[in-house]
């Protein structure tokens, strides 16, 4: 597949270049084509550089707070030139308020200062090719909460008949977990370690049970960088150490509509 | 004990007496909270050779503990907040409410147009003009901006560089409408351009023909400015573009190199210039390192006036320097964090003997600061001032083995980068090569892999995040701003004798054909109301414009 191609433009007189040249440069690193404009283009001039280089999408940086008057006209300027099918997003010193004013005049996306590379990335990916993360692969496991595990062991080994894999415990959490597999997935009990556990906690608002569900997925921080662009809030913005080495990161329950989401990578042999 | 470190010690103890004759200490003498003492100088008991040489005492070559004998005990750092933004109106309302507030200096602002010398009504202006700072078209504006404002009482700077000849010419018709020599004026431009080249971006011409401007402003202050700072040699952009401490350091003195050449090579004398050359530093967030930072810098610079450009005057020698906190380490995310942050390094900025500092403002890393932003800026730097006891005694970090350790190695380190420099034919051949712009570039990438990677952590970036949903109020530059500004500027065109304008602009065409002295002219053509871009119009069709690669 031919790589996607980027116009990356510094429109006005602002001269802070260095986030144009790090977004050039992580977004070559994630395998597209830039091309950099230099300083002091007027919109026309970056319409027209990004019709004859033939690009995907247009990223604007301003940092001089310019970009209400600028980034319209580039838009414009592309449309005026039928090429208004090449996307433009944007990124700089902007203002959450200005935000909503630019997306309202044709700019499909503002990145804020702080945005990983990646997610940037992430985005044009998907504004162009329409390409979705991949989606989670099984549930890997089920996490229920249990107030004594010696008092629920002899129902989930005896009376539903599931071999115990392992019991460990993970002090940082400050709970003791004990692992059924089931076919490919497993079912996690949680046992509260001292009243200041997390699981305590939700014992305590909520009751034993169901705690949350685990979603084994390819590549996580792509993901995560994926829900973030979907709006969804993350407990984790960037995965942590799970059991067996592996990566994982929880979604904030009131994006997962009451159903506490967590994100596994497990350990990949390499 | 050694012979020459008595001798030392005594030069300095006349060096103190003189100087607290003109310059009274703040207190008759200085304790701590417990009635501990705090002696004017700490020095080792018995100096060894590397004191000697390489420390030595303040106000003493080669001034690794500062550019004078008693410091802050006698006078704290001058407080210069840089501000600017909209008309000039409003910018001198916010100068005059900085100077009621105890700010000692005044720090001129300009917006990109003005910068780069275009007029507001350029249509390469649209959408910028007043954004960055203060829009100035004519001498009118420049009246409005320093409006009850003596010139003789407060010291300027002006962050202004390919068109530095243009404002300062401008400041001095202001200075002269208020009655005001311009032998009396105090003040710094920028004019720093080699800079703008590698890190900043606000050129115009192309090297040569700056260099050449550069030098006529030297020669121009010398003759007629004799108080006034002609360049204030940058690091602080090159820093924030990303680049190390050492690089900071390394590319800031290569810049200064490549000035001081160019001023022999037209002719000038090194003890006539040298002592008006000014520098500018980024305060970072290691706090040793950068305080190591000054030290290094400030005898790097000794050394090379003194052995290098066989310069006879110690003020030649003597780094005089500006410091402002990193704009580019405050973040949007949770904006009064950053207080904390410019506290930290406004303090590494004084305990490396800065002469004078610019706080930033927690909401930098968003907009312009609203003016309680501006004034928490100020206040951070009074409280270390008048209540940390900081600057009560000179150079307190002196002695210690990491920060003297950390002095050596960044000398050392910067010293390798200005070999390379040199081999590549000096600072304006590395810039036009992209020299220093490619060492800066990949550790600014670096950087932002490290911080992606958690390798390096931003509080509230990327660890101890918190759901932000309020943003803080910002300033914002109204919008009707352009159109008013524009309005008045063909006004001013208007009411103006074009006749004269005409005549004296094309004299300022034959002078950069013939290679004469611009200054003169050009402050004979803002007398007569000739705009920031007609004025660098001229010297654009003359010169050419700039290109980078």
């Amino acid at each position: 597949m031919e790589p996607i191609r980027v116009l990356i433009a510094k429109p006005g007189l602002d001269g802070h270049d260095r986030g144009a040249l790090i977004i050039a440069q992580g977004l070559r690193d994630a395998g597209m084509e830039v091309i950099y404009t230099g300083l002091r283009q007027s919109p026309q001039q970056i319409a027209q550089a990004a019709i004859q280089e033939d690009v995907d999408v247009v990223g604007l940086s301003s940092l001089s707070g310019a970009h209400k008057t600028l980034f319209p006209k580039v838009v414009e300027a592309l449309e005026a030139n039928d090429a208004s099918d090449i996307p433009v997003i944007g990124g700089g010193v902007i203002p959450t308020e200005d935000i909503p004013f630019l997306e309202q005049k044709g700019v499909k996306k503002i990145f804020t200062s702080g945005t990983a590379m990646s997610e940037t990335a992430m985005f044009i990916k998907e504004l162009v090719r329409g390409e979705e993360a991949t989606p989670p692969k099984k549930v890997s496991h089920i996490g229920i909460a249990v107030q004594h595990l010696e008092e629920v062991l002899p129902f989930y080994q005896h009376t539903l008949g599931l071999p115990l894999e392992t019991v460990e415990t993970v002090e940082e959490e400050k709970v003791k977990v004990a692992f059924f597999p089931v076919g490919d997935t497993r079912i996690e009990l949680l046992e509260p370690l001292d009243a200041d556990s997390p699981i305590q906690k939700f014992i305590d608002s909520k009751g034993v049970g169901i705690h949350h569900v685990a979603l084994d997925v390819e590549d996580i921080d792509e993901r995560i960088a994926h829900l973030k662009e979907k709006g969804v809030r993350m407990i984790h913005e960037t995965p942590k150490q799970g059991a067996h080495d592996s990566r994982i990161a929880f979604l904030h329950p009131k994006s997962g509509h009451g159903v506490l989401y967590e994100l596994c990578e497990e350990k990949k042999e390499r | 004990m050694n012979e020459s470190y008595n001798d030392q010690k005594r030069k300095w103890d006349e060096d103190v007496e003189k100087t607290i004759q003109r310059f009274p200490e703040r207190k008759e003498s200085f304790t701590t909270s417990s009635g501990i003492p705090v002696k004017r100088l700490y020095e080792p008991d018995h100096g060894d050779v590397k004191y000697i040489n390489e420390i030595g005492f303040p106000g003493t070559y080669p001034y690794t503990r500062g550019i004078q004998p008693t410091m802050y005990r006698s006078r704290h750092w001058t407080m210069r907040q840089y501000a600017g933004f909209g008309s000039a109106k409003e910018t001198n309302e916010r100068f005059k409410y900085l100077l009621q507030q105890g700010q000692t200096g005044l720090s001129v602002a300009f917006d990109l147009p003005t910068q780069i010398g275009y007029d507001s009504d350029d249509p390469m202006a649209e959408g910028e003009v007043g954004k960055v700072g203060v829009a100035i078209d004519t001498l009118e504006d420049m009246e409005q901006l320093f409006d009850q404002i003596p010139l003789d009482q407060v010291s300027t700077s002006m962050t202004i560089n390919a068109p530095a000849s243009i404002l300062l010419a401008m400041y001095i018709a202001v200075g002269e409408k208020q009655g005001v020599a311009k032998e009396k004026l105090t003040g710094t431009i920028q004019n720093d351009i080699l800079k703008e080249y590698i890190a900043r971006g606000t050129y115009i011409f192309p090297p040569e023909s700056s260099m050449r401007i550069i030098t006529d402003i030297f020669s121009y202050c010398q003759e007629n400015l004799p108080k006034f700072n002609t360049i204030s040699i940058s690091g602080y952009h090159i820093r924030e573009a990303g680049a190390t401490a050492v690089q900071e350091v390394a590319f800031t003195i290569a810049n200064g190199m490549a000035y001081v050449d160019a001023a022999i090579e037209a002719g000038l004398e090194v003890d006539q210039f040298a002592p008006r050359l000014a520098f500018f530093f980024n305060a970072h967030n290691q706090f040793f390192e950068e305080a190591a930072k000054y030290r290094a810098a400030r005898r790097m610079w000794a050394k090379i006036m003194k052995e290098k450009y066989k310069a006879e005057n110690p003020k030649s020698w003597k780094m005089r320097f500006h410091t402002q906190t990193g704009g580019s380490t405050l973040t949007a995310q949770q904006p009064d964090n950053n207080i904390v942050r410019v506290t930290v390094q406004a303090l590494a900025a004084i305990l490396g003997g800065t002469q004078s500092l610019h706080t930033n403002s927690r909401d930098e890393a968003l907009a312009l600061p609203t003016e309680d932003s501006a004034r928490i800026a100020l206040r951070t730097q009074q409280i270390l001032a008048h209540e940390s006891g900081v600057s009560e005694t000179v150079d307190p970090l002196a002695g210690s083995y990491y920060v003297e350790s950390l002095t050596d190695e960044i000398e050392q380190q910067a010293n390798e980068y200005l070999d390379k420099i040199n081999d590549l034919g000096g600072a304006v051949k590395a810039v036009e090569a992209g020299f220093m712009q490619r060492e800066i570039h990949q550790t600014a990438y670096d950087t932002q892999k490290d911080i992606e990677k958690k390798e390096e952590i931003i509080v509230g970036v990327n660890e101890f995040t918190i759901d932000e949903e309020v943003e803080p109020e910002l300033l914002r530059v109204d919008e009707e701003l352009e159109n008013n500004q524009i309005a008045s500027t063909r006004q001013a065109r208007e009411t103006r004798d074009q006749e004269r304008v005409s005549a004296v602009l094309r004299e300022l065409k034959q002078a950069a054909v013939t290679n004469e002295k611009l200054m003169p002219i050009i402050v004979k053509a803002v007398k007569e109301y000739a705009t920031v871009g007609e004025i660098a119009n001229v010297l654009r069709e003359e010169f050419g414009e700039y290109t980078a690669m």
